[in-house]
């Protein structure tokens, strides 16, 4: 019986000296982890997943550029960035969901927007419930803003940022245009976009003689086009994703339509539509958030645009369009607020970042009280032979606007 | 003055004309393209039964294939065609022989479910190998459109139309003249009968597959030249295939080719008479008028005859 003492005792004692062993030797390296959570609930799967990828690819950026870094500088104390991506497969209300899980049973310490204005306004509702500091890399639409948040933030101006600059540049520079043709996805921004469009042309005098919607997932747009032909427009205005733009670009050739001035949002900005379009992509215009043309020198972890660029072109082999830079700001801005912050406190850093005023590679960023950046000049460009240039704002244009879309 | 009131009117009435003309042309260009999606999806259900959730991938694989011909070793789409063919009947064959021939005798929605789940496996599958993103097949020399006094008819769409006709016309032939055609309708017909006259119901059920498979595959080819590739397409195509069947009637080889027609006339006008936006309500709407009213749809019958 003593004997069978002995041994478990003994076995007893062997498992927690094996244990103290493990982590003695694990505390230090546990020490110096400290970790800083931040939550991204994106749509990987489904319809949305070519956004929602690309937003991975800009958040692992600036987290992989972080902790090259050393990580993020809290107090004196230094983070570990660690994302933690939920899957909300393009399914609004699941994006909703996984926002509050993210923050109730994962404990992110701060929270990533999930793609676009739609959702990004539907999870802020939980945002502003746990006073979780939010940061929306993709949504533009002021609505999304003005409900009274305190918690929320938004890299994005809003929309008619895009088409008034446009609108003066077809105005001063076109004046063959008169009659304006609007065709637009109906969904969430191509349809606010749109709308902007239709403002910003009357504005200016033109005369939209078409206006239409076409539902998600048409899969031919020839008797809108058609009519489009019979309207005689000097201006086409298309607003969709990729792969709507791609199919109505193609068939705008089918039909043999031309015009001096063709604008599609938000296609143009990707490489994949110049790849795609071919030829067709040609003087096509367009305006975004960013463009990789612009030249800043900030105080982020990133340092200036032109860094940017190389070190995303020499993780990813191709050049960084807005979606992905505007998902590395998001995290960079956040960096900048918690050092200054010199805290995870998340009513700290909420109102570090209200009152932030710098210079990122992304641009200048400046939050408005309604949480949306006010600080930011978006620029427009036109795909000239084959390449994305910029024309506008002057102070970084590369080429003169082309007139005449074949 | 008369004179030019009355010029004026017969211009406006020309330029009407021309519109009108110019929409019937784009609804039976797309109505060729939505056969061409639909008949190897019709084959299958026709004659399996099985409502095959797989067939947008098909395509999608099929587009992918064609794509990846013309990118490294500058096979034209159509000439492509035949490759995407095989490769579908290789994996349609082996996907029926393996797995849904298990459960193909099984009520209609457990071999649903089946090629549901195969489906979201295929395609989140796709989506790891080539990425979500839109690629297009865009040819150095386009194959153009043909325009005659203001109406234009893209050449790409008229071949899926040739195609779509060639598709039918060949799977008529097939189940009509050949043995293995013969075979198929008779598995559709009476299958424990068939299997006794020595038919081997199973070869024929996974040959049958093929076929559906290798018809989506031709459809694939061409549509790379039309629309931009992402496995996300699937379900879109899928959506056509579906309405098309139960349009066109279930069992019938024209019946495709009438359902594709009707679908893409209707949804040309439809947009032109209530905007864009509601030609995909329209052709819902119609989907389930014809379910309502008509189940068998415009040429249904029972077995693919």
């Amino acid at each position: 019986m003593n004997d069978w003492i002995r041994k478990d005792f003994f076995r007893f004692a062997s498992f927690v000296f094996i244990l103290a062993g493990i982590l003695a030797f694990s505390g230090p390296v546990q020490g110096a982890e400290k970790v800083l959570k931040i939550g991204a609930p994106l749509p990987l799967t489904g319809p949305l997943s070519p956004e929602g990828q690309k937003q991975v690819q800009g958040y692992d950026l600036w987290a992989e550029t972080a902790n090259k870094a050393g990580g993020v500088k809290v107090g004196s104390e230094r983070y570990k960035v660690e994302i933690v991506y939920n899957d909300y497969q393009s399914n609004t209300p699941r994006a909703v969901q996984l926002a509050e899980k993210l923050i109730t049973e994962d404990k992110v310490n701060f929270l990533f927007s999930p793609f676009g204005s739609g959702a990004t306004k539907a999870a802020s509702g939980v945002s502003e419930k746990y006073g979780m500091p939010t940061i929306a890399a993709t949504a533009s639409s002021e609505e999304v803003y003005n409900q009274g948040y305190k918690f929320l933030f938004g890299t994005f101006t809003p929309n008619p940022t895009l088409t008034e600059p446009l609108s003066d540049i077809v105005k001063a520079k076109v004046p063959q245009v008169k009659k304006v043709a609007i065709l637009a996805r109906n969904d969430l921004f191509p349809l606010a976009i749109a709308q902007c469009a239709d403002v910003s042309a009357k504005k200016r005098g033109f005369n939209v003689v078409f206006f239409e919607k076409y539902a998600i997932g048409t899969m031919d747009h020839a008797s809108a086009l058609t009519q489009i032909r019979a309207a005689q427009p000097e201006w086409i205005f298309a607003t969709g994703y990729i792969n709507d733009l791609i199919l109505i670009r193609k068939q705008m050739g089918d039909l043999k339509i031309t015009a001096p001035v063709v604008t599609m949002i938000a296609g143009p900005a990707y490489k994949e539509f110049t790849d795609a379009a071919g030829p067709l992509a040609e003087n096509v215009s367009s305006a975004s958030w960013w463009h990789p043309a612009v030249r800043y020198k900030g105080i982020d972890v990133f340092g200036s645009t032109e860094n940017y660029n190389k070190i995303f072109q020499e993780k990813y082999k191709f050049i960084p369009d807005y979606a992905q830079a505007s998902a590395s700001s998001v995290g960079a801005i956040f960096q900048i607020a918690i050092e200054k912050a010199g805290s995870l406190d998340r009513k700290k850093v909420r109102d570090t970042l209200a009152e932030l005023n710098v210079t990122t590679f992304w641009g200048d960023v400046k939050f408005g009280p309604t949480g949306q950046i006010i600080s930011l000049k978006p620029p427009v460009f036109q795909i000239q032979k084959g390449t994305q240039v910029v024309i506008y704002p002057t102070e970084i244009a590369q080429a003169q606007f082309q007139i005449g879309v074949k | 003055m008369l004179a030019a009131v009355l010029s004026r009117r017969r211009s406006l009435s020309e330029h009407i004309s021309m519109l009108y003309l110019q929409v019937l042309l784009n609804g039976l260009v797309l109505g060729g393209l939505y056969a061409c999606i639909a008949a190897g999806f019709s084959l299958v259900w026709g004659v399996l039964n099985v409502i095959n959730i797989l067939h947008g991938t098909f395509i999608v694989i099929g587009s992918y294939a064609a794509y990846f011909a013309y990118v490294y070793f500058d096979i034209h789409p159509l000439v492509s065609i035949p490759i995407a063919a095989v490769i579908l009947f290789f994996i349609g064959y082996a996907l029926q022989s393996g797995v849904i021939n298990k459960v193909v005798a099984a009520p209609v929605l457990t071999t649903l479910t089946l090629t549901f789940g195969l489906d979201l496996f295929l395609n989140n599958l796709l989506i790891v190998a080539f990425k979500a993103d839109y690629r297009k097949v865009t040819l150095e020399n386009p194959l153009g459109v043909l325009s005659l006094s203001g109406i234009t008819v893209p050449i790409d769409r008229l071949a899926a139309m040739a195609l779509a006709l060639l598709l039918t016309g060949l799977l008529f032939w097939v189940l009509d003249a050949s043995r293995v055609g013969r075979a198929i309708v008779a598995v559709r017909m009476d299958r424990e009968a068939a299997a006794l006259m020595g038919v081997k119901v199973k070869k024929i059920y996974a040959l049958t597959f093929a076929i559906g498979a290798v018809m989506a595959g031709a459809a694939g080819s061409l549509m790379s030249l039309i629309y931009p590739i992402s496995p996300l397409n699937s379900g879109i195509f899928l959506g056509k295939a579906f309405i098309i069947c139960v349009l066109g009637g279930l069992g019938s080889v024209p019946g495709v080719m009438v359902g594709g027609l009707a679908l893409g006339v209707v949804e040309s006008f439809g947009a032109l008479a209530f905007g864009p936006e509601h030609a995909v309500t329209l052709s819902f709407i119609i989907l389930i008028l014809f379910l309502l009213f008509r189940p068998t749809g415009i040429m249904g019958k029972r077995g693919f005859q």
